[in-house]
């Protein structure tokens, strides 16, 4: 019994942490452009990530080693270290967007600026950090972020022509009016928000803080296999609500209040709390997820004792880096830089990073000296070598297309 | 042994190079940013310690980087003797090495340099000096370079692991990802492509090779035997 309701804490937690900041705003804003006509490359995000997360999280249970120790494995020190330099400042990227993500949350119940809230947020963001137990954070934010679910409710109530729905699935359904240079981009970036690289260093580095073993593994997939897609069904109702709301007016979704106004309308007053709490729940959840994966990621580099596992005393150097981000952060989201522009920058770098971290993963995923018996099968490789090449794709593209339509306007 | 059974010995760069180092309670140590390496009396090159620290780490970022990169750290705490030296683990303190280096004490004060000199010490070479130097043979490409270094036995058993032979070819150290020492490696296509860019490396023996330090460079005799991987 205890193991059912473990495995199912785990996928609940899965669902409810799947969705960020980018995921939120970049959703309603495709889908508000677009309607449904780029829920595919949602659909087709998903099941990367889990392509993704279960390969790393395989190794971190049979091997117990993260991300990190393997892209310097691997790539030896001065390939690791470009891409350490790299992921690192994207995560710190979404890092930024998710705290101002998290004020701008409060923001919607308080009326205060969010700028005098940012403060406030990273003080509770590093405390939790420092103090909080691992699993509480995953499982507390995990099953808050469950309220975002009021968005799947609120597209029921809405009541679109599902018929017609079904029929706008094809991208030949794009709006006349949008270019396919901008479908593109905000494909690209769809795909950057719904395989963002620390969700894969949080993920590997929470195996080994969590101490999995080979045994493991079995709850590992549940969790990814079934939480994930059912994570990415709420950013598929997220572009959906925009899409039922604002598509017909032609109003493009520019603040956080437009991502959860569709909830307000199916839904009413209660709704638009309820989703509010899952917009707090979701950015703060990855606000903790990022800050540690900043840490995770230098620590594994160097080899120093990083984690959660340990007393903060015992993994000092650990616990100084997160503090410093979480000043940065503060310290840029008080130059007033909107939020939701870092978040649309953050999605496109993400996109652009993700080779640098799934190559060294799909390579020691099949390597049996790590491995062992648990190497990739054939269905793994298959898919592992499909998502390869789209990765390299979106990556190399994701500038290009960045610059012709001026960051998605044109 | 035979050079390219890949069932016994093991490669530096791709088994023990940038691996984690935990001590005996699980405690995370440190990076093996560099492996040392004993001349013995009898010419053979037996592995000794595990070399840690930026002085190790720098050095390997290769070209004029690495150098440049060690020599502005030194600069930067000009008052330390022990600047530029890195710190060794033992390798009698190393209890295993499988996805990461497990030791067999705890890590308190484990670290320190080794400060030997004067006569009667043995010469010390480093893994990360002998890979990536240039090679000179008339039957390899001219780009072709040191690519890993090949060790007999484990490296922590009670006979020491001694150095058996090169890798060499053309590319950069690492870059053939392990897929030069397993057949059924996958993804094929993934295997198939790193082996076609790596078609021209071979495993040589190291009692066919010269190492010729002061020039910074290795040379193949025309007599040796060149191996290809993978036997």
């Amino acid at each position: 019994m205890k193991k059912y309701f473990g495995v199912l804490l785990g996928v609940l937690t899965a669902i409810g942490g799947f969705v960020d900041i980018g995921d939120l705003v970049t959703n309603a804003q495709v889908g508000a452009r677009f309607g449904w006509s780029l829920v595919w490359v949602v659909a087709f995000g998903v099941v990367g990530i889990c392509v993704f997360a279960e390969m790393s999280g395989r190794i971190a249970a049979v091997s117990s080693r993260a991300t990190f120790d393997l892209v310097r494995e691997r790539l030896g020190p001065r390939m690791g270290f470009l891409n350490l330099v790299g992921s690192m400042l994207v995560t710190m990227l979404t890092f930024i967007a998710e705290i101002g993500g998290v004020a701008l949350a409060l923001e919607l119940v308080s009326s205060i600026s969010y700028v005098l809230i940012v403060p406030f947020v990273a003080l509770a963001v590093w405390i939790v950090l420092w103090r909080a137990k691992f699993s509480s954070i995953e499982n507390v934010l995990g099953l808050m972020g469950l309220a975002l679910i009021a968005f799947a409710v609120a597209l029921w109530q809405l009541g679109p022509d599902w018929g017609e729905m079904v029929s706008s699935l094809s991208p030949a359904q794009k709006p006349g009016s949008e270019g396919w240079a901008t479908y593109a981009f905000f494909a690209v970036a769809l795909f950057g928000a719904a395989m963002t690289p620390y969700e894969v260093f949080f993920f590997s580095s929470g195996g080994v803080e969590e101490r999995w073993t080979a045994k493991d593994i079995g709850v590992m997939r549940a969790n990814v296999f079934i939480g994930f897609p059912l994570g990415g069904l709420l950013s598929v109702a997220i572009a959906g609500c925009a899409a039922v709301v604002f598509l017909p007016q032609g109003i493009a979704v520019e603040t956080l209040g437009q991502v959860g106004l569709p909830v307000g309308i199916g839904l009413g007053k209660i709704g638009l709390a309820v989703v509010v709490l899952g917009f707090f729940a979701a950015t703060f959840g990855a606000a903790c997820e990022t800050g540690l994966s900043v840490g995770y990621s230098l620590a594994q580099y160097f080899g120093f004792q990083w984690g959660k596992y340990v007393r903060p005393r015992e993994a000092a150097g650990f616990h100084t880096i997160v503090l410093v981000v979480t000043v940065i952060a503060v310290g840029v989201l008080m130059t007033r830089v909107d939020p939701i522009m870092v978040t649309e920058v953050s999605v496109v770098f993400s996109a652009i990073a993700l080779p640098l971290t799934y190559f060294p993963i799909l390579v020691v995923a099949n390597d049996p000296d790590y491995l062992g018996e648990h190497t990739n099968g054939v269905l793994g490789n298959l898919l592992g070598v499909v998502y390869l090449v789209v990765i390299a794709v979106a990556s190399v593209a994701a500038i290009p297309l960045m610059i012709i339509t001026k960051m998605g306007q044109g | 042994m035979g050079l390219t059974d890949v069932e016994d010995g093991f490669d530096a760069v791709l088994h023990l190079l940038d691996r984690q180092v935990v001590d005996r309670d699980g405690k995370m140590v440190a990076k093996v940013d560099d492996v040392e390496l004993t001349l013995d009396p009898d010419g053979g090159l037996v592995l000794t310690g595990l070399l840690v620290g930026m002085p190790a780490l720098l050095p390997r970022f290769g070209g004029h980087l690495g150098p440049w990169l060690n020599q502005k750290y030194v600069q930067a705490g000009e008052a330390y003797a022990d600047r530029g030296r890195p710190s060794v683990i033992e390798l009698t303190d190393v209890a295993d090495i499988g996805s990461g280096v497990e030791l067999s004490v705890a890590r308190d004060g484990l670290m320190r340099p080794r400060l030997d000199g004067g006569p009667g010490t043995p010469e010390r070479w480093r893994i990360g000096d002998l890979v990536g130097t240039p090679v000179r043979c008339d039957r390899l490409p001219k780009r072709s370079r040191v690519l890993d270094v090949r060790f007999s036995g484990v490296p922590h058993g009670a006979d020491r692991a001694r150095v058996v032979g090169l890798i060499v070819g053309p590319g950069r150290p690492g870059a053939m990802l392990g897929y030069d020492r397993k057949r059924e490696a996958g993804p094929a296509v993934l295997a198939g492509v790193v082996r076609w860019l790596h078609r021209h490396a071979r495993v040589v023996s190291i009692g066919d090779v010269e190492v010729d330090r002061e020039a910074g460079e290795v040379r193949i005799g025309s007599g040796a035997d060149l191996l290809p991987l993978l036997g």
